[in-house]
């Protein structure tokens, strides 16, 4: 399985909140919070291939642009799933994971998918018919491991081709 | 052996933070926190720890110039058990889904009427005696009794209105009409209940519910907070739980606020009237002498990676987390190195606060640096400036610095086999000659061209 992640800044260790302008990035393998779920995704048999990441300021004054340079980057890596998130509870950071992962199924032969807790209600509710959303817990809440498992399991299933049914409860 | 501890750690994280009784306490807590540290400036700058300042501030204002700086801090630190009972009746009706404003005000009249409101043994002159409410029932010896008094009152009155006892009236009676007259049969209640804790207590040697809730459970809970390993206990558990992602003091804090609460304000008390402290565990000592830079103590390891770091991602990293890490905000750095399930850097993300913690404490114990005055600041406030400020003494931000210092000879081992891993993935490309991934490559790549 050939996996993407998309991170915003603070997941990339590339700057907290107060550098929301981190312009769009790609590091090869996997960066800042992908140790989290390392090994969740290599006991799957997944290699990360890539992480980009994005200021969620810079995103959203250049969405368009944002967009298609990832659908691009992920046909040219013929990567077969992105993963975007971890977001937790970060409102613009699972906001723009979920337009890129709309994006990327959309423009691209690959799957995508969102991690994001509950608390971003807005856009589990505008997205999640059109976006695969897994459910996670808020920054500092409980239950954090299985969701990381979980999030490998239905990245897997839907690269897998599996039916929907098949991994409903792990989203939302 | 993660998992196994998941396991245990994860269930009790879960009952501590879903408890509403738990929960109500640590957030009624926080209503009263911004108020505190606003008056602790006033506190500071009426005894701000320079040599000559009270006399050079005299110079300017004349004498008692710091006695109207005195009725701030009396209107808050006096009268904390007020705030608390507000706090926590307010927030445990949120927990009960009952209105929270009446939660907030019957718990505050509930804790007024077991209030002792006559001293026989104050009379003026014309032989009457003193009526009226003293700060010392109001102060920091309440607090344990004005945390039962919320919790028990708005249960008597969620438990009342969700029984349905409530005077309805007709449709067409605006809303806030309609909801003072609901809250009138639940209020009564628990008036008359605690009118009758009143007289029970009246009846017994105690002779109020002040002195039985003090001697009882507010003394033996404090003697806990002067166990040795009190703070090394704390900042154990909230390190471990960070581990694994849960945010640890928003756990712990449901056990452990209430007694740094009230350690804070008896030494707040002691050190307005020039006694002296007894307390080192107070809510400064929690937050400025364990952990520095965030939970983990994270300063000592971004000044490693800033320093030391051999890998760009390390260096880079540090960079950009040394500003927010002296104000001691870590995110980037429980998330982006990561420290969240990274067994790599588990055991000084622990331990470090642990030793500071020890090491703190030693030097308070032998009177070495002085405890804390109980001025609570900003728990941004940086480094030195925060032990200095907190206790007075410049020679306690000294030993901050000793601390930090320390930490990072800790963290650097740990630090190092990470930085390590780093260099071997930013050397591997130029390794591999065929390497399908190569184009993104941050020098070769160009978005444009795709």
């Amino acid at each position: 399985m050939r996996i993407l992640l998309f991170f915003d800044q603070t997941q990339a260790g590339a700057g907290g909140k107060e550098r929301p302008n981190v312009e769009l990035a790609v590091e090869k393998g996997g960066i800042g919070s992908y140790h989290m779920f390392e090994k969740f995704i290599k006991e799957a048999g997944g290699t990360v291939l890539a992480t980009m990441y994005c200021g969620n300021g810079y995103f959203f004054d250049n969405e368009e642009e944002v967009k298609r340079k990832i659908v691009a980057l992920t046909t040219k890596l013929k990567a077969d799933v992105v993963i975007c998130g971890p977001c937790f509870n970060y409102a613009d950071y699972a906001h723009m994971s979920a337009i890129i992962a709309q994006a990327i199924e959309a423009g691209s032969d690959s799957k995508a998918i969102v991690v994001c807790s509950e608390e971003n209600a807005h856009v589990i509710e505008s997205f999640k018919d059109s976006v695969t959303i897994v459910k996670m817990p808020k920054k500092g809440g409980i239950g954090l491991n299985d969701s990381l498992i979980n999030m490998i399991k239905v990245a897997k299933a839907k690269v897998e081709g599996q039916a929907k049914e098949t991994y409903q409860e792990y989203t939302y | 052996m993660f998992n196994k501890l998941e396991n245990v750690l994860a269930p009790i994280a879960e009952k501590l933070s879903k408890n509403k009784v738990l929960s109500a306490i640590r957030d009624g807590f926080i209503i009263s926190t911004p108020l505190i540290v606003v008056a602790s400036i006033f506190l500071l700058i009426a005894n701000f720890p320079i040599t000559g300042y009270p006399e050079f501030m005299a110079g300017i204002f004349g004498e008692g110039w710091d006695g109207h700086l005195s009725s701030v801090v009396s209107a808050t630190f006096d009268v904390i058990s007020l705030l608390t009972v507000i706090g926590i009746g307010y927030s445990y009706a949120r927990e009960k889904e009952v209105d929270r404003i009446s939660g907030a005000v019957i718990a505050f009249v509930a804790f007024l009427i077991i209030t002792q409101q006559s001293y026989p043994e104050y009379v003026n002159e014309a032989g009457k005696a003193f009526k009226g409410f003293s700060f010392g029932n109001l102060g920091s010896q309440g607090i344990f009794l004005a945390m039962i008094t919320a919790l028990l009152s708005v249960q008597i009155f969620a438990w009342v209105k969700n029984k349905g006892w409530v005077i309805k009236l007709p449709d067409g009676v605006p809303p806030a009409v309609m909801e003072s007259f609901a809250a009138l049969i639940p209020s009564a209640f628990v008036m008359v209940i605690f009118f009758g804790f009143r007289m029970i207590f009246q009846v017994t040697d105690f002779g109020y519910a002040h002195v039985f809730v003090y001697k009882m459970l507010q003394a033996p809970l404090m003697g806990f907070g002067e166990f040795a390993a009190f703070d090394v206990i704390y900042q154990f558990l909230s390190n471990l739980f960070w581990f694994f992602g849960i945010n640890g003091p928003a756990v712990t804090n449901t056990v452990f606020r209430p007694i740094h609460e009230a350690m804070t304000i008896a030494n707040l008390n002691a050190f307005e009237l020039g006694e002296p402290l007894r307390y080192i565990f107070t809510g400064p000592f929690r937050d400025f002498f364990s952990n520095f830079g965030g939970g983990g103590s994270t300063l000592s390891l971004v000044i490693v990676m800033l320093t030391v770091g051999k890998s760009q991602r390390m260096k880079q990293l540090g960079r950009l987390s040394i500003v927010p890490g002296v104000f001691g905000i870590n995110e980037m750095i429980i998330f982006g190195l990561p420290v969240v399930l990274n067994p790599i850097i588990l055991i000084p993300f622990i331990f470090v606060p642990v030793i500071n913690s020890i090491i703190s404490t030693v030097f308070m114990s032998m009177g070495l640096i002085p405890l804390t005055s109980g001025i609570a600041l900003p728990w941004t406030t940086p480094v030195f400036f925060s032990g200095w400020l907190s206790t007075g003494s410049i020679w306690a931000g000294v030993l901050q610095i000793g601390l930090v210092a320390l930490g990072c000879a800790i963290y650097y081992p740990f630090f190092k086999i990470m930085d390590n891993q780093y260099l071997a993935d930013e050397a591997a490309p130029q390794e591999k000659i065929k390497d399908e991934l190569d184009d993104i490559s941050l020098d070769d790549i160009s978005f444009d061209d795709l």
